[in-house]
């Protein structure tokens, strides 16, 4: 990250958190809703933003304390190609996705008009609808709770970052030598604990706000019903479009994370097409990862699942740096969700073959397994 | 298509649907690339998720069908005239439980909220009773296998 941000933001942290502080009482009865249990949606009007770092700061200072420290020496995963993943000594890097920083900020000049923009952008989890890293979870350590909150559980998580993979912009980050897989089989399976944003879950089942939103000096998110948050962000986004000289039915092209990966619980709304914003974000991204590191090199661990850049497919995948994408992403669960038809389609399928053959063979023919001793057609196949 | 047909070729599409729903719920943990099965050649395609899901899913509605449709000859056909699938209420229990756990997680993937403990716990029943149930496939083959060894006498050997 650039020291000029870093300077400023010490500078803005101070007087951003007591604004924060003092704004969030006037937001605080939207997170009650939180406590009942209703699917809860952010909405961030990035155009508020000023980079300062607050909110990165206060998430870090509330959770990186809840990461553990692993165990040393950590033990060597086999075979020895898997590689250990240590972020203990490095808590300090809060420019990208870690274990110990769940929250980041992209700090971005992105082209629009012929101008350079100033965009300021805080990136964590989106917490999707129907999450594939949770859904796919094969331990059940992934959980979407009822209020719409996507988060990881780390006494059953064994590590094995397939949710991360499966993730489109490959959220969850790995830290090795920690978790439950040190008392099952270090070596053999798995290595260490998954660790994103849980949009501070604890407290948002308190009834209070996340701390990001709560600090945040601008205000530029909301948490409130996911309804009520789809047509504020709808609204703003036609407000932002028209001031954009777009008109309005453009506003989609203003609106991020409304229909990705089959529709997230986190929005975010910009002054500037998002289009714009995403490709100033991969040529930020491929600056950071250096010269001959491209996105296909970034994209260590990803599934690459009709993963086209501007298409989105099931996602560009820059996760291996831990730096989320801005791409349009198609929903990760289409087939599964298309599949269940086939799932509840086959069984009347094989009802009505075997009724059908009953219904013949009362006029002729014998069923099968009756014409002929059993002993002619095998024997025991199965369980 | 005689009777006897049917059976054989049902008794293949039955291992074959059993196979590659264990083979693609295996390939649901991050062991394939772990331990080199997608270095395999032609296998690097066991390392996708989404494919192995889809796979699983195909799989499980051949089974699903298969089973309806032996299921609705039972009033027609003993047990013990079928060529495939559970003989014991042993594997038939855990061809329950697998179902009953795999509707669950079809409709969490579908969207459905489930609550999360009752999710884990679902993820650990359709873990178990697929291990248990290859493991006890793969007993009764080998049992079988020693039977007809053993059968035939010392000749066959």
């Amino acid at each position: 990250m650039d020291k000029v941000f870093s300077r400023r933001n010490f500078l803005l942290g101070g007087a951003a958190t007591a604004a924060g502080l003092a704004a969030s009482k006037v937001v605080l009865p939207q997170a009650v809703g939180a406590a009942s249990g209703q699917e809860l949606c952010t909405v961030l009007d990035i155009s508020q933003c000023i980079g300062c770092e607050a909110c990165v700061e206060a998430c870090r200072e509330t959770w990186q304390a809840t990461v553990p420290d692993p165990v040393t020496p950590m033990p060597q995963p086999f075979p020895q190609r898997v590689p250990i993943q240590d972020w203990s000594k490095k808590k300090d890097v809060q420019d990208r996705l870690t274990p110990y920083n769940f929250l980041y900020l992209e700090h971005l000049s992105v082209p629009h008009k012929g101008q350079e923009a100033e965009v300021h952008l805080p990136r964590r989890c989106m917490h999707c609808m129907n999450p594939p890293c949770t859904n796919l979870c094969p331990f059940g350590a992934g959980r979407v709770e009822e209020n719409g909150v996507v988060h990881i559980d780390p006494e059953v998580c064994l590590g094995g970052a397939k949710c991360k993979q499966v993730c489109p912009w490959s959220v969850p980050q790995r830290q090795s030598g920690v978790g439950i897989y040190l008392d099952i089989l270090p070596e053999y399976a798995g290595n260490g604990v998954m660790f994103k944003c849980h949009r501070c879950l604890p407290l948002v089942k308190e009834g209070k706000l996340p701390r990001c939103l709560e600090v945040c000096p601008q205000q530029l998110q909301s948490i409130g019903p996911r309804q009520a948050q789809i047509e504020k962000a709808t609204s703003l986004a036609k407000e932002k479009a028209v001031a954009d000289g777009s008109g309005p039915d453009a506003w989609r092209d203003y609106v991020y994370g409304l229909t990705e990966n089959g529709g997230t619980n986190t929005i975010y709304v910009s002054h500037i097409p998002f289009r714009e914003i995403a490709a100033a974000i991969e040529a930020d991204h491929a600056q950071r990862r250096g010269p001959g590191k491209g996105a296909a090199q970034g994209a260590g661990g990803g599934q690459g699942k009709g993963a086209g850049v501007t298409k989105g497919g099931k996602g560009l995948r820059t996760g291996a740096s831990g730096l989320m994408h801005m791409h349009p992403v198609a929903n990760s669960m289409e087939n599964a969700e298309n599949l269940t038809l086939a799932l509840v389609l086959a069984p009347l399928a094989g009802l009505a073959a075997g009724f059908t053959k009953l219904f013949g063979k009362k006029r002729g023919a014998p069923p099968a397994g009756q014409d002929a001793p059993p002993e002619r057609r095998g024997e025991k196949g199965g369980a | 298509m005689n009777g006897s047909a049917n059976n054989r070729y049902s008794r293949w599409l039955y291992f074959l649907a059993a196979g590659v729903a264990v083979f693609s719920g295996m390939g649901q943990m991050p062991i394939m690339k772990r331990y080199y099965v997608a270095d395999l050649p032609l296998m690097a395609w066991s390392q996708d998720f989404f494919i192995n899901s889809d796979l699983h899913y195909l799989s499980a509605a051949l089974l699903l069908g298969l089973l309806a449709w032996r299921l609705s000859l039972s009033s027609r056909v003993v047990d013990q005239a079928w060529s495939w699938g559970p003989r014991s209420a042993w594997g038939w229990t855990l061809l329950t439980l697998l179902f009953i756990s795999g509707v669950f997680k079809v409709a969490r993937n579908a969207g459905v909220f489930l609550d999360p403990f009752l999710l884990m716990v679902l993820d650990f029943v359709h873990l178990g009773s697929a291990m248990a149930f290859m493991f006890t496939g793969l007993f009764a083959l080998i049992a079988r296998s020693r039977a007809k060894k053993r059968a035939l006498g010392p000749a066959a050997a």
